[in-house]
C-alpha cells in the first residue's frame, strides 16, 4: 500500500483515509491502539490501551469566561469576606490589573439531586439535571487572555496552527457516518469566537480532520450545493461525466489508488447533500420535543436548535459536536460570558440563553439511551476573580479574568455522576485539591474514549505530537 | 518500507563509515587521544548507559563519563574495580539484568563489558560526550546529516542508453539492483504539462502542447526548460514554496490579529531574488542579516523572514508573561529558521537537551541570542540606490550648514553687546540638542535610545509605537524643576505620547509634557495616575505639524504647576501635589510618557531641542528662553552682516534650498516595511526548563557545534549588539554550515520536482526525520549545487533534463509490488494540484488570469474591526485585481479562502515545508460548487463561444482551454449530451473536476 496506516511518522498523501468506513465500532484507532499495546506492554510494562467508554461527545464551550463562583463552586466565606481585601501582596495575572475587593455571589446556591451537587440558581435547568454531572471544581489554565486560554482549552497549545481536541479524535477514530463529516462545530448566532477557524483548526493533521462548520440556512455546509439554480439543475450529470472521465483515466493510468479515492469522494459528497440537509431539519422533530430545547422562545432559540442538531449529528454517528456559547470578545453589549462590566447583568442574560437547552440535551440523550455512550462536555476559557475589577477600596459589579481556578462539568459514560471535584481556596481564587490543567482534562476525554492520550501521535516539524505535549495525567477521581 | 526504525540504523552505520573518513576538528583530537580498544567500549557506554549516568544531575550521582567518576562511583559507592568485572557493581548490575533497565546487554555485548574490566578497564583521556555517538534512540555528532559532503561519484549502471545526465546513474543503479527497470518515457503531453506546472504553476496552453507534441526532441525539450527558467512566473511559482517554508503570514495572529498592510514587500522580494537567480547562500545571508548588509529597502524586505511568523500584541499585564512571550517569540524563530535552512528542530532543545538530535539547551540560548536584537516593527526606508544619493545630499548639506554657521558666528560675536542687553536666557541643567548624538550636550549624562528612534537633521525622530530615547539616571535629586522642548508633531490626533518625562526608572512615578492624552488637541502636565494633572485649559494646538512649537511646564515646591507654549502661558497655572526624584532613581525621558514602552504612551513626531531645569524658571525666564530658541534669530544676525557675507550667505542659501528640495524627494520616496526593527539585546541567559523564573549560565551567541565543531563559537562577547551577533549568525549558516544548508535545499528542490523529497521530511534531517532514499545522489546535489555557484535554476535544469524526471507516472503492476511509495522512483509520482495552482490554472483556463506582479496583495476579505481585534471576511467579487495569482493574495492568518483552505492551502501560522493533499468529500463539493469555480466555467464557455463558429468547435474550445487537447471520440459524444442540456458551462464545470486536470501526471 501507498498508505500505511500504522504509519504515523510521515503526512499521509494522496489518500483519503476510508480506512475507518465499515469497520463501524472497532475503530482505527483502537486497532492501532492494540498494536503499540502490545509492543509497548512486552517492552516497558505499560498499561494496556483503556476500554472505550463513549464513542462521541458533544461540547458546549462557554467564550469569555463564565463565574464558577456564581454557578457550580459554592464557596460560603465569599459571602462573609463580601467586602473585605484579598489580603494578598500577590500581583496576580489577570488582564486589566485592577483589584477590588471581594465580591459574594449574586446568586443563591443550593443543593441538588440525591447527589446533593451544589447548583446557583443562575443554572435553575442544569440544577435539574445535576445527579448527570462530574463538576471539576478545579480547572487551572495557562493563559490568562481569551484567545490563547480558548486554544489551550481546545488545542493543549496557547499559538494558532495546533490540532484542536476534535481532530484528534477524528485523526483517532475516523467516522462513524459516511455521510457527515466527524467533528461539526456550532458557532453562536451572533457569530464566531476570538481566533475563529483556528480553534477548530485541523494544524498539522491532513484536511479531512478539520471541524466543519454548520450554518443556519438552506446551505448547512458551505460550497453544499451550488448557488445558482442553473447549476444546481446540472448538478446529477456534471456529476455523472465526472465520473465517466475518471474511471476512464483510472484504468489508463493502471488503477491509482489516489484515484480511486478521488472518484468515491465525488460519491460521498453526493450522499453529504442529502444527509446534511436531512439531519439539519429539525422539523422532523415532535412539538414536544422541540418545546423541550426552548425553540421558538426568543432567548434559547439560538442555542436550542443548536443543541438539538448536536443531539441528531451525534445519533447518524458524527464522532465530536462542538457548540459555543458566545460570539466575539468586546462589542458593546457583550455577547458572550466576559463579564468585566456586571455579573449579574451579563450571566443572567448569558445563561438564560443556554441553560433550557442544555439541560434538555442531556435530559433527551439520557431518555434516548445515548447518554452511556456519549460524553457531555460543558467548559469555558477561565472562571473569573472573587474580587471584583474596580479600584482597590471599592466593590464593583463586575469580575475579571482568573486562570488560577474555575469550573467545568462532564456528563456520560465512565464518569461518576453528581461528583464534585476538586476544589478552589475558600474564597475560590485559586484551585487548592487536585488542580486539573487543560492536558489532563484532555488526557480524561480521550481515556474515556479508550486512548491512551500518549500514544495519540503525529509527526511535525521534528516532534511526534501529542494533544497534550509533553503532559497530562487522566484524571482518575472522576472515572467510575 | 520507509520510515521505519530499522533502516535508520543502516545510516547510522554508514554515517560511522563516513566518520573514518574525518570529521570535524571537534572529535578528532577527542578520538585520537583515545586507545583504540577503548573506542568500542565508549560507543556501547553512550549507547547504553550515559543517557542517564552522565553529566552534574547523573542518576544515582554515577557519572560514567569519564573514569574518575566511575571509579569514584555514585550513592552505591565505586562502580568499577579495575582488573576485576566480579567486584564491580557495574558489571554485576548488568550481569543480573538491573541495567540497562529497558532492555538488558546483549551477550556479545556483555562479553565485551566484562572482558574490559578484566583487562583493567583502560580508558581514553577525554571524558565521553554522550553525544559523540549515534544510538538506537538519538543521533549523536556522526549523525549522517552532520558530516562533510561525501565525494561520490556517479555509479556505474547496465542500462548506459538510459542514462542522460548523473542524477540517472544514482537513480538507475538502485532501481536495477532492486531489479526494476525505469518506466518509458512519459507523452509530450504529460512531460509539458508537467515541466511547466513545476516551474511556472501554471499549466501550458492547448498551443504550447501541439507545439511540443509536433516537435518532442531533446533540444525542442531543453529549450522549454530554459524558457520557462526565465520566464517571471517561476519566482512565483518557487516563491510561493518559500514562503510556505517562511509562514508568510500577513497578519500578527493571536489575539489581536491585526494585519500588516506593509509585509508584501517580502513576498517581493523573493519572487525577484528567486527571478534574479541569486546565489542560494546569498539568499539565505540577506534574510538572515539584509537589513546590516545590503540596507535600504531591499535589505530591510529580505529580514522579513525574520518576522513572518505570528507576534503577539497583547501578552497581559505580568512580567512573567511579557517575558514568556518573548521567550516563545524567539523560540518560533529560532525553530523556523534551523528548520528552514539547516533541516535542525533547534527549538525542541528549548527546555532540556534535545531528545534525538545532539543539541544541547545552552546552545539553543546561543542560537536564540544570535536573534535577541529582532523586534517587530515598520521601517520606513529607501530603495538602496536613493539611500546612497541621500546620504551624500546629507553630506552637502552639512558643508553648506557649517560654512552657515560659521557666518553666524561672526555675525553673533559682532551682536555680542546687544544680545548681552536682552533678557538673559536662563541656563538650563542639561540640554539636548539631538545633532550627533542621543548624550546631553555636555556629553556627561549618557543617552540610550530604544525601538529605532534616531536622530535625523538636528532632531529626536520618534515613531509612536516603539521609538524612545532615555538618559542614565541623573545624580542628583530633583525638587523644584521646569521641563521644556521645542517639539513637532506628526499627527494632532494623537493621544497620550509624552515628549519629555522625568521619571522614576521603573515608570511608576512621572512627571512629563504629554499631548492629547485626556482631551484631544491639547497640551498637559502627565503624571502616574493623573495623580498631579488637571485641566489646564489652554487653546487646542493647531500649529504642531508645520513647524515645531515651544511647551515647557514648570513645577514648584508648593505644589504649583504652570505651562507654556511658545513662551507665553499655556492655559492657567494649577495647585496639586509635588514629588520629588533622589539621585540616582530617577531618568529622562524622550518620546514616552513613562515606561514600560507601548501603547498610547509614544509620542509620533521629532524633538528639536530640549531642557531641563533643576528650578522652577518663573515667566519672564521662560519667554527668554523661547525667544532665545535654539539658534538665533536670523533677521538680527544678517543685519550684523557686511554685503559680501550676506551674498556668500544668499548663495548658501540657495544651495541649501536646492539640497533641502532634493532631500525631500528621495524623502517621500521611503516606504513603509514591515520588518525587523532591531534593537541591541542584554546579555541571554540559559532558561532553566525553558521557563521565566529560574536562570542559568551567561551563554554568547553562538551556533551548533554538532553541525560545525568549533566554528559555532562566534568568538562574541556575551554583550554584543545586535549587528555583531546576526551577521556572525549569518555568515556561519552560509559558510560553516554550507554543507547542511546545500543538502537541505537541494532536498527541497527535489521533493517540489518529484513529489517527496530524497528525505521524505525536508525540514528535519535529524534523528526523527527520514533516512535518504538516495544519500549519495543528496550528497552529489549538494556538491553540484555549490559547482553551479549556489545557482538554484542550473539545478532545476539537471533535474528536469534528467531521464528519471522523464519517466511517464503509469502505474505497473511489477514495481508497484516492491515499492509502492515510489522511493526508487520506477516511475514520476502523480501529484495534485496544490490549491494555488487549482486556482490560478483555473484563472488561465477561463483567459481572465491577471499576470500583474508585485505590490500589495488583492484582499478577497473585508477587515472588520472589533474593540482591537481584527476579523476577516470572506468576500467575492469578478474584478481584475482579484483575477491575479494566488501568490498576491493577500494573506492574513485565520482569513483562509475557502477553496484555497479546502485544497490543503495551510494556514500560515507555523513553517510547513511540505502540504498534505488529501481527497475529501468536502473538496469535491468544493469544486462543484463553490462560486469560483462557476464563475470561471462561465467564463471558459464564453471565451470558447466567442472564439469559435459552431456549437462543435466550441465544445473543443473547452476542453482545449482546461485540459489542453481536444476530445477522443467517446468524450466528445458525452461533452455532447452535456452541453445539450445544460449548456457549455457545465461542460467547463465538468472538466475543472476531472482528474486529467486536477492531477499533474
Amino acid at each position: 500500500m501507498i498508505w500505511n496506516p500504522w504509519d504515523r511518522r510521515t503526512p499521509r498523501r494522496g489518500f483519503l483515509d476510508f480506512a475507518s468506513r465499515g469497520l463501524g465500532a472497532t475503530a482505527l484507532w483502537q486497532l492501532l491502539a492494540r498494536e503499540e499495546g502490545v509492543r509497548a506492554s512486552d517492552a516497558s510494562g505499560n498499561e494496556a490501551p483503556p476500554q472505550p467508554r463513549i464513542r462521541r461527545a458533544v461540547q458546549i464551550c462557554l467564550v469569555g469566561g463564565l463565574s464558577h463562583l456564581d454557578s457550580f463552586d459554592y464557596r460560603p466565606r465569599l459571602e462573609s469576606h463580601h467586602g473585605k481585601s484579598l489580603q494578598s501582596d500577590e500581583q496576580p495575572d489577570i488582564f486589566f490589573g485592577q483589584v477590588g475587593l471581594l465580591r459574594k455571589s449574586d446568586w443563591t446556591f443550593a443543593q441538588h439531586g440525591e447527589s446533593g451537587l451544589w447548583v446557583s440558581d443562575l443554572f435553575p435547568n442544569i440544577a435539574g439535571v445535576a445527579d448527570e454531572l462530574t463538576v471539576i471544581r478545579s480547572m487551572v489554565s495557562d493563559s490568562a487572555n481569551h484567545t490563547p486560554a480558548l486554544f489551550v482549552a481546545n488545542s493543549g497549545f496557547q499559538f494558532n496552527s495546533f490540532p484542536s481536541m476534535g481532530s484528534w479524535l477524528s485523526y483517532g477514530l475516523g467516522n462513524e457516518s459516511d455521510a457527515l463529516p466527524t467533528f461539526v462545530v456550532l458557532p453562536d448566532g451572533r457569530g464566531r469566537p476570538n481566533g475563529g477557524a483556528s480553534n477548530w483548526s485541523n494544524g498539522f493533521l491532513p484536511a479531512q480532520h478539520q471541524g466543519v462548520m454548520f450554518q443556519d440556512g438552506s446551505r448547512p455546509v458551505r460550497d453544499l450545493f451550488p448557488a445558482d439554480a442553473k447549476a444546481a439543475s446540472a448538478d446529477d450529470d456534471v456529476r455523472a461525466f465526472v465520473s465517466r472521465m475518471n474511471r476512464r483515466r483510472l484504468d489508463q493510468a493502471g488503477g491509482d489508488q489516489a484515484l480511486s479515492a478521488r472518484i468515491e469522494s465525488y460519491e460521498l459528497a453526493a450522499r453529504m447533500q442529502s444527509s446534511i440537509p436531512a439531519v439539519s431539519d429539525l422539523s422532523q422533530e415532535t412539538a414536544e420535543t422541540q418545546a423541550l430545547y426552548g425553540i421558538g422562545d426568543e432567548a434559547t432559540d439560538d442555542c436550542g436548535r443548536k443543541c438539538l442538531l448536536a443531539r441528531r449529528l451525534l445519533e447518524r454517528g458524527v464522532r465530536f459536536v462542538q457548540l459555543y456559547s458566545g460570539g466575539p470578545i468586546g462589542g458593546t453589549p457583550r455577547t458572550s460570558w466576559d463579564a468585566h462590566e456586571d455579573v449579574r447583568e451579563n450571566h443572567t442574560a448569558e445563561a438564560g440563553r443556554i441553560d433550557q437547552p442544555v439541560a434538555a440535551l442531556v435530559r433527551d440523550l439520557k431518555q434516548r439511551g445515548l447518554l452511556d455512550d456519549t460524553l457531555v462536555l460543558f467548559t469555558t476559557e477561565f472562571g473569573r476573580t472573587p474580587f471584583t475589577q474596580s479600584a482597590s477600596d471599592t466593590v464593583g459589579t463586575g469580575r475579571d479574568h482568573n486562570r488560577y481556578g474555575f469550573s467545568v462539568w462532564m456528563a456520560g459514560g465512565g464518569l461518576r455522576p453528581g461528583l464534585a471535584f476538586g476544589s478552589t481556596d475558600e474564597i475560590g481564587w485559586k484551585a487548592v485539591e487536585h488542580p486539573v490543567p487543560w492536558h489532563d482534562f484532555h488526557a480524561t476525554v480521550l481515556h474515556l474514549f479508550g486512548i491512551d492520550h500518549t500514544q495519540l501521535t503525529y509527526y511535525h516539524n521534528g516532534i511526534q505530537r501529542r494533544l497534550t505535549n509533553v503532559h497530562g495525567e487522566v484524571v482518575r477521581g472522576v472515572l467510575a | 518500507m520507509h520510515a521505519s526504525r530499522r533502516p535508520r540504523l543502516t545510516i547510522a552505520l554508514l554515517a560511522a563509515l563516513w566518520l573514518s573518513g574525518g570529521r570535524a576538528a571537534a572529535t578528532e583530537g577527542e578520538a585520537g587521544s583515545e586507545s583504540a580498544g577503548f573506542e568500542p567500549i565508549a560507543r556501547l557506554l553512550a549507547a547504553r548507559c550515559l543517557g542517564c549516568h552522565a553529566g552534574a544531575d547523573a542518576k544515582a550521582g554515577l557519572d560514567l563519563t569519564h573514569r574518575d567518576g566511575a571509579l569514584r562511583g555514585g550513592e552505591g559507592g565505586p562502580a568499577l574495580a579495575p582488573g576485576d568485572a566480579e567486584a564491580s557493581p557495574l558489571w554485576e548490575r548488568v550481569r543480573d539484568g538491573d541495567m540497562p533497565p529497558d532492555k538488558p546487554l546483549d551477550e556479545a555485548d556483555q562479553r565485551l563489558l566484562r572482558a574490559w574490566i578484566d583487562g583493567g578497564a583502560a580508558w581514553g583521556a577525554e571524558a565521553i560526550d554522550p553525544f559523540r555517538f549515534t544510538t538506537e534512540t538519538r543521533a549523536g555528532y556522526d549523525w549522517w546529516s552532520l558530516q562533510p559532503l561525501a565525494p561520490a561519484s556517479p555509479p556505474a549502471v547496465q542500462n548506459e542508453s538510459w542514462v542522460r545526465n548523473d542524477i540517472d546513474r544514482f537513480v538507475l543503479e538502485r532501481l536495477e539492483a532492486a531489479g526494476l527497470a525505469p518506466s518509458e518515457a512519459a507523452s509530450p503531453r504529460a512531460l509539458l504539462r508537467r515541466v511547466t506546472i513545476d516551474l511556472t504553476g501554471l499549466p501550458p496552453t492547448a498551443e504550447e502542447m501541439a507545439a511540443f507534441e509536433a516537435d518532442p526532441g531533446d533540444a525542442a525539450y531543453e529549450a522549454i526548460v530554459d524558457r520557462l527558467l526565465s520566464s517571471p512566473q517561476y519566482g512565483e511559482r518557487w516563491g510561493r514554496h518559500w514562503l510556505d517554508i517562511a509562514r508568510y503570514g500577513e497578519s500578527n495572529g493571536f489575539e489581536r490579529n491585526g494585519p500588516r498592510d506593509h509585509f508584501w514587500q517580502y513576498r517581493d522580494w523573493v519572487i525577484e531574488a528567486l527571478n534574479a537567480d541569486l546565489p542560494y547562500p546569498e539568499f539565505v545571508r540577506q534574510q538572515i542579516a539584509g537589513d546590516l548588509l545590503t540596507g535600504g529597502t531591499e535589505g530591510a524586505a529580505a529580514v522579513g523572514f525574520l518576522v513572518a511568523g505570528v507576534h503577539n500584541t497583547v501578552v497581559g499585564s505580568s512580567e512573567r508573561m511579557r517575558r514568556l512571550a518573548r521567550q516563545d517569540e524567539l523560540e518560533e524563530v529560532a525553530g523556523t529558521l534551523g528548520q528552514a535552512f539547516l533541516g535542525m528542530t533547534v527549538h525542541c532543545a528549548r527546555c532540556h537537551d534535545h531528545k534525538f538530535d545532539p543539541i544541547r539547551t545552552e546552545e539553543y540560548y546561543r542560537f536564540i541570542a544570535a536573534l535577541d536584537g529582532i523586534q517587530h516593527g515598520d521601517r520606513d526606508e529607501l530603495p538602496v540606490r536613493d539611500a546612497a544619493e541621500l546620504a551624500g545630499v546629507a553630506e552637502a548639506l552639512a558643508v553648506v550648514e557649517a560654512s552657515t554657521r560659521e557666518l553666524m558666528g561672526t555675525a553673533g560675536r559682532r551682536l555680542a553687546i546687544d544680545a548681552a542687553a536682552g533678557p538673559a536666557a536662563p541656563e538650563p541643567r542639561l540640554r539636548w540638542s539631538f545633532d550627533r548624538w542621543f548624550a546631553d550636550d555636555s556629553g556627561r549624562i549618557a543617552g540610550e535610545v530604544h525601538g529605532g528612534a534616531r536622530i535625523e537633521y538636528g532632531a529626536l525622530v520618534l515613531d509612536g509605537a516603539r521609538a524612545w530615547a532615555a538618559s542614565a539616571p541623573l545624580n542628583f535629586s530633583v525638587g523644584e524643576k521646569t521641563l521644556e522642548a521645542w517639539v513637532q508633531l506628526d499627527s494632532l490626533e494623537q493621544r497620550g505620547g509624552g515628549v519629555i518625562s522625568l521619571q522614576f526608572t521603573d515608570g511608576s512615578v512621572f512627571d512629563a509634557i504629554v499631548f492629547g492624552e485626556r482631551e484631544p488637541r491639547r497640551w498637559m502636565a502627565g503624571s502616574d495616575g493623573f495623580a498631579r494633572t488637571q485641566p489646564l485649559g489652554g487653546a487646542e494646538e493647531t500649529e504642531a505639524m508645520d513647524r515645531p512649537v515651544h511647551v515647557a511646564i514648570v513645577y514648584r515646591q508648593d505644589g504649583t504647576i504652570a505651562a507654556y507654549r511658545d513662551g507665553a502661558p499655556y492655559g492657567q497655572p494649577y495647585q496639586t501635589g509635588f514629588a520629588t526624584f533622589g539621585a540616582g532613581q530617577a531618568q529622562l525621558v524622550f518620546g514616552m510618557r513613562h515606561s514600560p514602552p507601548g501603547g498610547d504612551r509614544m509620542l509620533m513626531g521629532r524633538i528639536h531641542h530640549a531642557q531641563f531645569y533643576d528650578r522652577a524658571l518663573d515667566d519672564a525666564a521662560v519667554r527668554a528662553s523661547f525667544e532665545r530658541g535654539f539658534s538665533l534669530d536670523r533677521a538680527k544676525l544678517l543685519a550684523a552682516l557686511n554685503d559680501v557675507e550676506r551674498a556668500a550667505f544668499a548663495s548658501l542659501e540657495e544651495r541649501r534650498g536646492e539640497l533641502q528640495s532634493r532631500r525631500d524627494r528621495l524623502l517621500a520616496r521611503r516606504e513603509r516595511l514591515y520588518s525587523v526593527t532591531p534593537a541591541d539585546p542584554e546579555a541571554m541567559r540559559v532558561h532553566v526548563r525553558g521557563g521565566v523564573t529560574d536562570f542559568g549560565p551567561e551563554v554568547s551567541a553562538g551556533g551548533l557545534s554538532a553541525v560545525t565543531g568549533a566554528a559555532a563559537d562566534f568568538g562574541l562577547p556575551a554583550g554584543a549588539g545586535d549587528r555583531e551577533r546576526r551577521l556572525a549568525l549569518a555568515r556561519w549558516i552560509t559558510e560553516d554550515a554550507r554543507p547542511l544548508l546545500n543538502r537541505v535545499i537541494v532536498n527541497r528542490l527535489w521533493q517540489h520536482h518529484f513529489g517527496a523529497g530524497l528525505v521524505e521530511t525536508p525540514s528535519d534531517l535529524g534523528f526523527n526525520g527520514g533516512s535518504p532514499s538516495h544519500p549519495e545522489l543528496l550528497d552529489f546535489l549538494a556538491r553540484e549545487l555549490e559547482g553551479h555557484g549556489g545557482r538554484l535554476k542550473a539545478l532545476h535544469r539537471q533535474l528536469t533534463l534528467s531521464s528519471t524526471y522523464r519517466q511517464s507516472s503509469r502505474l505497473r503492476r511489477d514495481a508497484f509490488e516492491v515499492d509502492a511509495g515510489n522511493r526508487l522512483l520506477w516511475r514520476a509520482s502523480p501529484r495534485r494540484l496544490d490549491a494555488e495552482t487549482l486556482r490560478d490554472a483555473m484563472l488561465q483556463s477561463s483567459g481572465a488570469l491577471n499576470l500583474e506582479a508585485g505590490g500589495p496583495g488583492f484582499r478577497d476579505v473585508e477587515l472588520l474591526s472589533l474593540n482591537g481585534t481584527t476579523y476577516y471576511l470572506p468576500i467575492e467579487a469578478d474584478r481584475p485585481e482579484f483575477h491575479r495569482r494566488s501568490i498576491y493574495r493577500f494573506v492574513p492568518r485565520d482569513g483562509a479562502s475557502a477553496l484555497l483552505e479546502t485544497f490543503d492551502c495551510p494556514d500560515p501560522s507555523v513553517t510547513a515545508p511540505q502540504r498534505t493533499a488529501t481527497t475529501t468529500p468536502l473538496q469535491a463539493l468544493s469544486l462543484l460548487n463553490n462560486s469560483f469555480v462557476l464563475a470561471m466555467s462561465g467564463r471558459v464557455a464564453r471565451r470558447a463561444e466567442a472564439g469559435t463558429e459552431s456549437r462543435e468547435a466550441a465544445v473543443g474550445r473547452v476542453w482545449e482551454l482546461i485540459v489542453g487537447r481536444l476530445p477522443e471520440d467517446v468524450e466528445r459524444t458525452e461533452s455532447a449530451a452535456l452541453v445539450e442540456r445544460h449548456g457549455l458551462a457545465a461542460l467547463a464545470r465538468g472538466l475543472f473536476n476531472a482528474s486529467e486536470f486536477l492531477v499533474i501526471e
